[in-house]
């Protein structure tokens, strides 16, 4: 097509109009090579609906050396089924597939160790796959020998304690529920892992001090893109001791999203940095701080 | 790492092997075609497209000018690399199992099946006398009336060619007169592949009997022997680092019954002093039929029942590691 002629400036809206007038006709392929990185661009028209792709590869070219034998090898024509493949890997014929590692086995223990996992019911073994509601031993709760002795006991101690848990319900306090979880593990009623035994004690240490941080903690907007950490620092610093800073950045260029969250060791840091920064032109832009809302996890 | 996948074949890989330099790699399936793959980036080259049955055997001599195959179609081809042509078509009475140029690229032999009421023949073929392709008669066929061939390599100086049997033995024929030279028992049940190591001094038998051993070849001394609990269906030697490592598994025709974990169908690599084994590399959903290294050592192949080829390129770490003695 001479007449037509593609720069690699953009071309004009009017031209683009004009392209998507005409569906059958489809921009040539291009291909450009920067350094070692090739970029096919290719255009095509999807038979199912109709739409137009454009389709972008990058190929990394690498050289090699290779002897002259084999140099030779790597020109030679496609021949028999692949005749008419272009150059390069067939994706029909090759692909890459899954990262596979080597396991190492450094010793015959770590060998046989890995056999027994293998088998799953060498995993069962040992454990107790049936277990007696009311005497907790290795059989089917009808057929406990316990069954009309213990039984009745356990059902009228449930109900006690059952009762007792209902009146807990109410009062959120954790002043007493250790008699209660025993109890509902011999109904066999399911417990949510939540209410288990030590749940909420390990779910509170997980997260020591987070409410302690979030009561110091300030958020700043308004900031400038070119902000980096360290500028929070020098700015933040004369208040108080910061115990950690958080700045959004922005995940492919690295530029600042404009807020961040600082927090302070001590909350009067926090209220002083407040009052003093508020308002105060940083970068051409006039920052604004308040107290940042305890985030929702 | 990260394998290379080639989907060249419609059915279950039967033999890969690679050309000297390593840069091609040849694998032949149970469908009717020949592949050629360039090994770096497993661009296929071509195919060598003829024979009418499932292709048992492949090899290339050593300047890659010529590649000869080996099929169930009774016949034995020999092609011209470069383009795909057939050069030659020798017509058998019964299935060709196992096929190989001498070093000189000169001599071919290949074995052929029991099958049919026929024999089992080891025929030798001097490609310098156009005659003997065009009578399709060859200087020299040996009868095998014990137990049939099930895979064969040539030995060193191509003076002789160690051939595996189905009863477990092992034996050398010579080139010249075709006489028996040596004959060892070492393993119980058939012999599913034999390969030599780069300098051809030695080579490593895969078997049914769940072992794979190593044999002096000129001698047939067992000198090592790694032992696993699954048929052992190929088996190659390292050219740079004392390890061998072994393909196999279930039997195929166990497979669809086991699941892939407990059919142990992985790549195992085994220190070929220590006998130990070191590593294992999955990926493969059903047995290796075939394994090979590449000749510099850095990655090595495996093909498959599942009917795909896969290209390994070792990370860093193989090269590090140190087997523990």
């Amino acid at each position: 097509m001479p007449s037509v002629e593609y720069d690699d400036s953009k071309p004009s809206w009017a031209d683009q109009v004009e392209e998507e007038v005409d569906e059958t006709t489809l921009p040539s392929p291009k291909e450009t090579i920067r350094g070692n990185i090739k970029t096919i661009t290719e255009y095509k028209i999807d038979e199912e609906d109709g739409k137009k792709y454009k389709i972008v590869r990058t190929f990394k070219i690498e050289t090699r050396k290779a002897s002259k034998a084999v140099a030779r090898r790597k020109n030679w024509k496609k021949f028999g089924n692949s005749e008419f493949d272009a150059p390069g890997p067939n994706v029909a014929t090759t692909t890459v597939s899954d990262d596979v590692f080597m396991t190492f086995i450094s010793s015959k223990e770590d060998l046989n160790a890995q056999d027994q996992d293998e088998d799953p019911m060498n995993k069962l073994k040992g454990q107790k796959i049936v277990s007696c509601r009311i005497c907790k031993g290795d059989h089917w709760t009808t057929r406990c020998p316990y069954k009309d002795t213990l039984g009745p006991m356990q059902k009228e101690l449930a109900e006690q304690l059952g009762l007792s848990t209902g009146d807990k319900e109410k009062p959120a306090g954790a002043a007493e529920p250790e008699p209660a979880q025993p109890a509902q593990s011999k109904t066999g009623k399911y417990v949510p892992p939540s209410l288990r035994d030590g749940g909420r004690g390990r779910g509170e240490s997980m997260q020591p001090n987070r409410r302690a941080d979030d009561n110091a903690t300030i958020r700043v907007t308004n900031l400038s893109e070119d902000t980096r950490e360290t500028d929070l620092q020098e700015l933040f610093r004369p208040f108080g001791s910061i115990s950690r800073i958080y700045l959004a950045k922005d995940k492919n260029t690295g530029q600042s999203k404009g807020f961040a969250f600082i927090s302070f060791h001590r909350r009067e840091d926090a209220a002083r940095a407040i009052a003093g920064v508020s308002g105060f032109g940083y970068d051409h832009l006039i920052l604004n701080v308040e107290w940042a809302k305890p985030s929702n996890n | 790492m990260k394998p290379i996948l080639l989907q060249g074949h419609e059915r279950s890989i039967t033999q890969i092997k690679y050309n000297r330099e390593g840069d091609l790699l040849f694998s032949v399936a149970k469908d009717t075609v020949a592949n050629a793959w360039y090994s770096v980036n497993g661009e296929r080259l071509g195919t060598y497209n003829g024979h009418t049955g499932a292709v048992w055997c492949v090899d290339c001599d050593w300047d890659t000018k010529n590649v000869l195959t080996g099929s169930a179609d009774n016949s034995c081809r020999l092609w011209d690399c470069e383009t795909g042509k057939q050069l030659a078509l020798l017509n058998t009475s019964s299935a060709v199992r196992t096929c190989g140029f001498d070093f000189s690229g000169n001599i071919i032999m290949f074995s052929t099946d029991k099958q049919m009421g026929y024999q089992c023949y080891l025929n030798f073929f001097d490609l310098r006398d156009p005659q003997q392709i065009e009578d399709n008669n060859p200087y020299l066929s040996v009868p095998c009336n014990e137990s049939k061939i099930t895979s064969a390599v040539w030995g060193p100086l191509g003076e002789f060619v160690i051939a595996g049997h189905e009863n477990g033995e092992i034996s050398q024929f010579s080139a010249k007169s075709g006489e028996a030279l040596k004959k060892v028992k070492e393993h119980t049940k058939q012999i599913n592949d034999i390969q030599s190591s780069v300098d051809l001094t030695m080579v490593i038998t895969a078997s049914k009997d769940n072992s794979a051993k190593l044999f002096d070849s000129t001698s047939l001394e067992n000198i090592k022997t790694f032992r696993t609990e699954r048929p052992v269906n190929s088996a190659a030697i390292s050219p740079i680092k004392d390890h061998v490592v072994m393909g196999g598994g279930q039997e195929a025709m166990d497979v669809t019954t086991t699941s892939t974990r407990i059919g142990k169908f992985e790549a195992r690599f085994f220190h070929a002093a220590y006998e130990e084994e070191f590593g294992r590399v999955k990926g493969h959903f059903g047995p290796i039929n075939c394994v090979a290294f590449h000749p510099d050592g850095k990655s090595y192949s495996s093909g498959g029942e599942d009917g795909y080829v896969r290209i390994h390129y070792f990370d860093p770490q193989y090269f590090d590691f140190e087997l523990e003695a």
